[in-house]
């Protein structure tokens, strides 16, 4: 009985199994197959499992994912070969196979790389479970992301009991997804010459800004209506954080209207002066023009994935330092960071206010705003704050994760690490300033690799807009009664209990943190060509 | 008084609180020699400044005063090894001198030439002082005559060492052959040798190895009686001698662990160097002599290759580095790559005598450099106690200083020869890969970084006598312990400066550190420490003594509640149990 119990994967109450197939062999050495595993690989709508035969029930700490599972949106490429007959084919979805596989290599997003041996598994089973990896790694529409299944259960389970669900099950992180949060925000940076403004509710002005932001109260809602179609997807202005001197951090987009340009700007720049306690000038800073796009991004990570993982050991060791200063990624987190520097130092030094023009206002912006605050404000470096800054900056302002992050493998093009590369900015930041930040490395980490778990409201989305639709849509298919929520009460990533037990979660403390009082990191800092690898990055 | 101790200043300028007052801290017996006004200091970092230079016995001490906060240069003549004019005086009379140091920086001043051509350039009585060896002066370690409430010459007991490692037992003997240094004169008057072989045939086994340096223990597994032994090449040459006592000896090694049939040669050199050492008379052990030995080379380098990379090193860190090529310059020169060879040698070793059960024998040519690198990493792998501040002291003092490492040599104490072929920063590097070894294991070390860069930064300073001379034999002739003061006084009269607050002590834990140059760091806070930019920005330093407070201060309220506990526990069981002996207050009842 027992032993049956071994041979069952481990589902989510809303997971079914799709395929299966026995006798399948895990590669785990590269050279000999002593320490390999036989067992079973099943494809659910959630993961790839692999149940080992021999090997005895771990206790295994990850709430979601076993030892040897592999969320499907961690699939980046899947890869069947036939050895005997020299043939190999990257499958898609619903593709045919008109060999049967003798291996299965999968390529993951965390640089894992897996291979699966089917010497001794049925060929047809064997066939069947790579296709059905392929199908369900690549989902036709974002609804079928696990992400839907996982709370359209839950409130059918728990709708009979509570009237909704809790948002973010009692959480201590702001969200910024209503207006207290922005208030409060305004109060605890000083901000009183900035306002919450609710034009947005419904997304009738914009498509891509969140329901409630902050703008210059001089600025009236009826000239933002004005201003709106001015601006790339009429992203009005936003505002980020105020630093104690009374200067504020903007962030743009493009005005997508030439002819209206010079007035647009002279207006909004004129509106944030009148914020500002001294009546100081604006900054702006051209992001597009000083940091690398997010193409540049993506290819330094794949030269950096290629030297990591793909490169042979002996070859990439060997000239490690010059391969990964080849890849670019060290550069380009050191470009980031001396960027946001540079912005610190109009905010702190000469006292103006600073706009961060970026033709969408969804990549670089995310970065530089966020850096510049945690740099400034200890207040962001502990751990609830530094989620809620993520909300303020990425999830709320509209950083498009479902595209970023390629979780429908529709479009290589739009796929880049921008948040990757922005927690091992971070990481390096953490390096330098080993207790100013309350979380430790270990959280970076598992904050990455949270973006290939799709049930999270934080990396499912490209706006908070798109949420709500799809919420809507997927509620109404399923007929689930969404009472009075605007849209499904997905987990935050921040509902950390979602994935790890209270105790694992004390990993994220770091021992060495001092605690608030600590002041600006920046000064005369950013050294970032220390040689090490990020971990983060890896 | 510990304050008017010596510091290590880590920072190259540092800040004095009060301008108006003359800040120079003297040491006991320390006395000025000479000092300049209006000399410039030219300051790769800030650009010139201007100031005053004074030379003492010890230091040399720049204090700059045209500039807000007022700071200065304060550095040990010890760490000099190199001092020079630069060109010719310029129109205005201007002189240039440079002054290369040991710790990875140089310093150029600008000072007028002394009008009065009888009087010395302060210039001249630094290079005097600066190296006392080429002008036959003693070194200031044989002045310096601080008390400290420890004596650090204490610390290394040979005899207690292998007694806490179970020594002598069945197997291993103390000889006495070498007590006066007769048999080899760069090893410890303690040997200790396998039981089974006599004096004389020591004797004849010292003829067959370079500079008669025999297979002696270094350590010995608690467990399997796996020992790791040190010595010297074989004397082979090109006609392949043997000696068939050497031969008995490794053999007899062998035997002493009854775990394995087997015994393994780690001969540090790359294969090719040391088949070229044949033409010289030395070589290896062939496999044909030494049945059941295997020979392993580990292709580590010799000391002149090492210098070149540190000189690379340094050029590529000082003054100024080049950001956008940092990675691969820092690549191009191999330093990683050698420190990485080593800890591999030393994985290697310990793998063997832990994972293996198998008794080694470590040499390199004349087992002095690459072999005291190699043992005392594997040893700090395999016991927990050379992870103490106190075993570290230890292992220094013993696989390093009484086993001849050539520290006069390699380090060139207060000799003006810069060009010496012998030196070689050895040392430098052992402290590198235990550096990179804390990296790994954070917890396992009871000491902090602090203190691996205090033994560099006093292994030149010339203030202590431990680092002084080639040799054991050469110290007590020079009755170094007797007049002057062992850096292990200072350092452990405040240890709480070394403690590492991450420390947790598990005793039986061997450390397999990853060798990969993926993991390997430069070690930034050493080697770029001049340069204001790299500085660390956070004094962790001051943080993890405020964690050692806060630790002592847990660990008293645990034990008081302790205490609370235990009392009430008896006086509770004693009150139950109603002894009859004690008079127990009635309990008055009121109705």
């Amino acid at each position: 009985m027992a032993f049956c119990l071994l041979y069952k994967p481990v589902l989510q109450f809303c997971e079914i199994v799709v395929n299966e197939a026995n006798f399948v062999r895990k590669c785990i050495g590269a050279e000999s197959c002593q320490d390999d595993l036989w067992g079973k690989l099943v494809c659910t709508n959630f993961k790839v499992s692999f149940i080992a035969h021999n090997s005895l029930p771990r206790q295994c700490t990850h709430r979601l994912l076993g030892e040897h599972d592999i969320p499907l949106a961690c699939v980046e490429q899947v890869v069947t070969v036939n050895d005997v007959k020299g043939k190999q084919k990257i499958l898609g979805s619903n593709q045919k196979l008109k060999f049967n596989p003798t291996e299965l290599i999968l390529y993951c997003k965390d640089f894992r790389i897996i291979r699966f041996r089917f010497d001794e598994a049925g060929p047809e089973s064997a066939k069947k479970v790579c296709l059905a990896i392929a199908h369900y790694s690549h989902p036709a529409d974002p609804q079928l992301l696990f992400g839907f299944e996982y709370v359209g259960k839950a409130y059918n389970k728990i709708y009979m009991r509570v009237n909704g669900v809790d948002p973010g099950g009692g959480l201590q992180t702001p969200l910024f997804d209503c207006s207290s949060d922005w208030d409060r925000e305004i109060k605890r940076t000083g901000a009183s010459e900035w306002r919450v403004c609710t034009i947005n509710q419904g997304y009738f002005i914009s498509p891509s800004l969140p329901e409630f932001f902050v703008v210059p109260v001089s600025l009236a809602d009826q000239d933002l209506k004005q201003y709106a179609c001015c601006f790339y997807s009429q992203r009005i202005p936003l505002w980020c954080w105020n630093h104690s001197s009374g200067s504020a951090l903007v962030r743009m987009s493009n005005i997508s209207d030439p002819q209206q340009q010079r007035k647009v700007e002279q207006r909004i720049s004129s509106a944030i002066t009148k914020s500002h306690p001294l009546r100081s000038d604006v900054f702006k800073s051209d992001l597009d023009k000083n940091l690398p796009n997010i193409q540049d991004i993506q290819a330094a990570l794949l030269k950096l994935r290629q030297i990591c993982v793909i490169d042979s050991f002996e070859e990439s060791e060997e000239k490690w330092l010059s391969s990964l200063e080849s890849s670019r990624w060290m550069e380009y987190v050191r470009t980031f960071l001396r960027h946001a520097v540079e912005v610190v130092y109009m905010l702190e030094s000469r006292h103006v206010s600073v706009i961060l023009l970026e033709k969408e206002d969804r990549d670089l912006s995310c970065v530089i705003s966020c850096l510049v605050q945690l740099m400034c404000d200890p207040h962001c470096r502990s751990l609830h704050s530094f989620q809620g800054l993520i909300q303020k900056e990425w999830v709320m302002a509209g950083h498009r994760f479902l595209d970023r992050c390629n979780h429908l493998k529709r479009n290589d093009k739009e796929e880049s690490p921008v948040f990757l590369l922005f927690l091992d900015c971070v990481w390096q930041l953490w390096n330098q300033y080993p207790a100013a930040f309350e979380f430790t490395e270990v959280y970076l980490t598992v904050l990455g690799d949270s973006m290939w778990v799709p049930v999270f409201s934080t990396f499912l989305f490209n706006c908070p807009r798109q949420r709500a639709e799809h919420s809507r849509d997927f509620a109404s298919s399923k007929s689930i009664h969404l009472g009075q929520d605007q849209a499904l009460c997905f987990p935050p990533v921040w509902d950390w209990s979602q994935q790890f037990s209270l105790k694992d979660q004390t990993l994220f403390n770091n021992p060495l943190y001092v605690g608030k009082i600590a002041t600006c990191v920046q000064n005369g800092t950013v050294k970032t060509f220390t040689h090490r690898r990020s971990k983060v990055s890896c | 008084d510990r304050s008017s101790g010596p510091r290590v200043s880590d920072t190259e300028l540092r800040v004095y609180k009060d301008p108006s007052k003359d800040e120079l801290p003297l040491l006991p017996e320390e006395l000025v020699q000479d000092s300049a006004k209006d000399v410039t200091y030219i300051c790769p970092f800030i650009g010139p400044v201007r100031g005053s230079l004074t030379v003492t016995n010890y230091r040399l001490f720049f204090r700059c005063t045209d500039r807000e906060p007022v700071f200065g240069l304060d550095l040990p003549l010890g760490g000099l090894s190199r001092v020079e004019k630069i060109g010719a005086a310029s129109s205005r009379g201007d002189v240039s001198y440079g002054v290369v140091c040991k710790d990875m920086r140089n310093l150029r001043f600008v000072h007028k030439e002394p009008e009065n051509s009888l009087k010395k350039s302060v210039f001249e009585v630094l290079m005097k002082f600066a190296f006392p060896v080429s002008n036959n002066m003693s070194l200031f370690a044989f002045e310096y005559k601080q008390v400290f409430p420890e004596n650090g010459w204490k610390v290394y007991d040979p005899l207690a060492e292998y007694k806490r490692q179970g020594l002598p037992n069945e197997s291993w003997r103390i000889s006495k052959v070498n007590d006066h240094y007769e048999l080899c004169d760069s090893y410890p008057a303690t040997l200790f040798v396998p039981v089974t072989i006599t004096d004389e045939e020591l004797r004849r086994v010292s003829s067959f190895r370079a500079k008669g340096r025999i297979p002696v223990l270094s350590w010995i597994h608690p467990e399997s009686q796996a020992a790791v032994v040190r010595a010297s090449q074989t004397m082979v040459g090109q006609n392949g001698r043997r000696c068939k006592e050497d031969e008995k000896l490794l053999q007899a090694i062998m035997d002493a662990n009854a775990q394995s049939h087997k015994l393994f040669i780690f001969d540090a050199r790359p294969s090719v160097n040391a088949a070229a050492n044949k033409m010289k008379g030395g070589g290896f052990e062939s496999e044909d002599a030494y049945q059941n030995a295997e020979l392993v080379f580990l292709d580590i380098h010799n000391i002149h290759v090492m210098r070149e990379s540190l000189r690379k090193l340094k050029d590529v860190v000082y003054p100024n580095i080049e950001e956008s090529h940092w990675l691969s310059n820092l690549e191009s020169t191999h330093w990683l790559e050698h420190i990485k060879l080593i800890l591999a040698g030393a994985l290697r070793i310990a793998d063997k005598v832990e994972s293996g059960k198998t008794s080694v024998v470590v040499h390199c040519s004349d087992g002095w450099d690459r072999t005291p690198q190699l043992t005392s990493l594997a040893l700090i792998m395999l016991d927990s106690h050379y992870r103490t501040i106190r075993g570290f002291q230890i292992l220094l003092e013993k696989e390093w200083l009484s086993f001849g490492h050539r520290f006069q040599q390699r380090v060139g104490h207060g000799d003006k020869n810069h060009t010496d072929a012998d030196r070689s920063p050895i040392f430098l590097q052992f402290i590198d890969c235990v550096w990179q070894m804390t990296r790994q294991f954070p917890a396992a070390f009871e000491f902090n970084e602090y203190f691996l860069i205090t033994i560099l930064d006093h292994l030149y300073s010339c203030l202590f006598g431990t680092f002084l001379c080639n040799s054991e034999q050469q110290r007590l002739k020079e009755e170094v312990p007797k007049r002057t003061v062992s850096l292990w006084s200072f350092v452990n009269s405040q240890l709480e400066e070394f403690v590492n607050p991450l420390y947790v002590h598990y005793p039986s834990h061997v450390l397999f550190p990853t060798v990969g140059i993926r993991h390997l760091q430069l070690w930034v806070s050493y080697y770029i420490r001049w340069n204001p930019r790299m500085r660390p920005q956070e004094p962790v330093h001051q943080r993890y003594k405020e964690l050692l407070a806060k630790r002592a201060e847990l660990q008293k309220r645990v034990e008081e509640l302790q205490r609370e506990a235990a009392n009430r526990m008896a006086s509770s069981s004693s009150e139950r149990a109603g002894s009859p002996t004690r008079s127990i207050t009635p309990v008055q009842t009121f109705v």
